[in-house]
């Protein structure tokens, strides 16, 4: 079983967010090392998605007053608020000895399981339905293996692959964010508020014997500070990287 | 084009090889594995004309409806042209990976860089040893 390490973040600002988890990506890269980072988010944030245009944020009014940051990762745009978001970074030498599209089924089956002990009966969506793929927010598409709550997406994930590393991070909808009022989270869905996060360890210790790792609590290195803070500045936090489309 | 005719990069990038006006010129792609390892592609960014590549350079970006993969060089060179028509009719390189789903030609400014690649029987093996049959 390998060691890999776990970081837990209090909420950050978006810009920061990306950063680190970039940061994470390149690191693995260099060192090897497998990482789940847990974070939040200092403020109700939109992210877009790495190739949708920054325009099509307008036609989008309850997200407006938003802090906006743009994704390395594809997808829709998602308004991180009331959510639960990770991200899981390792090297690709087959280490965590799966697939790369295995990935985003070992998340989401951790999650159903979790939520099962919870009593909450989530389930994956079977079907990718492509008339829904242009939609502007990440929730309203529908993508085989997304986290559903009934008919609702609650969650969903998305890779950056390199050549040595990847990226998924992804979110879980706790609930309804005035900034997305049209998305509805577990609370509204189940009646089950979920925001005190005790059930996190739970989720944790699951996708740790999904991927045979052993999780060892840590903090990001001094060369991954450096670098996440040299991300935020010049890419993360920069007008260039957020309307580059 | 046959995939046999081809050198491919252990990234799964193709190249054909063709002599023009006194130099080589690499058109290259990415192959039927690749394309059917990344699933449902939506998007994708092509390299620059007139651009200036390195061998194994990231040189143009693809998103599937789950990952966003980098698109690597397999040679180094200047870009000449891209298949301009690509991005918007992706389903080409799933039907035609090897001829109508090209993404550039390159002119080769580094011969060496050939070494490095790859034949089908080669790649092939890299393939199957990735745990899945190459297309």
């Amino acid at each position: 079983m390998n060691t890999a390490r776990l970081i837990t973040h209090t909420p950050s600002p978006g810009a920061w967010n990306m950063a680190v988890d970039e940061a994470l990506l390149q690191s693995a890269a260099v060192t090897g090392t497998i990482t789940l980072r847990v974070y939040g988010w200092s403020e109700p944030t939109l992210s877009l998605g790495y190739f949708q245009p920054y325009r099509d944020r307008e036609y989008h009014a309850p997200s407006r007053p938003c802090v906006v940051v743009r994704r390395a990762t594809g997808g829709g745009a998602i308004v991180h608020d009331h959510e639960v978001t990770y991200s899981l970074t390792a090297p690709t030498d087959g280490r965590l000895k799966r697939r790369l599209d295995d990935w985003y089924r070992l998340v989401h089956e951790t999650w159903i399981r979790t939520l099962a002990e919870l009593g909450i009966a989530a389930h994956r969506c079977l079907q990718t339905d492509p008339q829904k793929e242009q939609q502007f927010l990440c929730f309203h598409r529908r993508s085989a293996g997304d986290l559903l709550l009934g008919s609702a997406k609650i969650g969903g994930s998305a890779q950056r692959r390199h050549a040595q590393a990847v990226l998924q991070h992804g979110s879980l909808i706790l609930k309804r964010s005035v900034a997305a009022p049209e998305l509805a989270g577990i609370a509204e869905l189940s009646g089950r508020d979920l925001s005190d996060r005790a059930w996190l360890d739970g989720w944790v210790s699951s996708l740790g014997q999904a991927l045979n790792v052993c999780w060892q609590s840590g903090e990001l290195t001094d060369e991954e500070t450096r670098r996440a803070e040299e991300l935020e500045r010049t890419k993360f936090g920069h007008l260039r990287w957020t309307q580059r489309r | 084009m046959k995939p046999e005719n081809l050198l491919f990069a252990e990234t799964h990038e193709w190249a054909h090889i063709a002599h023009e006006a006194g130099g080589q010129v690499a058109t290259v792609g990415i192959s039927a594995f690749a394309v059917e390892q990344l699933t449902d592609l939506v998007y994708m960014e092509l390299p620059e004309v007139g651009a200036t590549v390195a061998a194994g350079e990231e040189f143009g970006e693809v998103e599937s409806v789950k990952a966003v993969s980098p698109l690597f060089s397999p040679v180094a060179g200047e870009v000449l042209a891209v298949n301009t028509e690509l991005p918007d009719h992706l389903e080409t390189l799933h039907a035609s990976p090897y001829d109508k789903g090209w993404i550039a030609r390159i002119r080769i400014t580094d011969e060496s860089c050939l070494t490095k690649l790859l034949d089908y029987a080669a790649y092939q093996k890299q393939c199957a040893a990735a745990g899945d049959d190459p297309a």
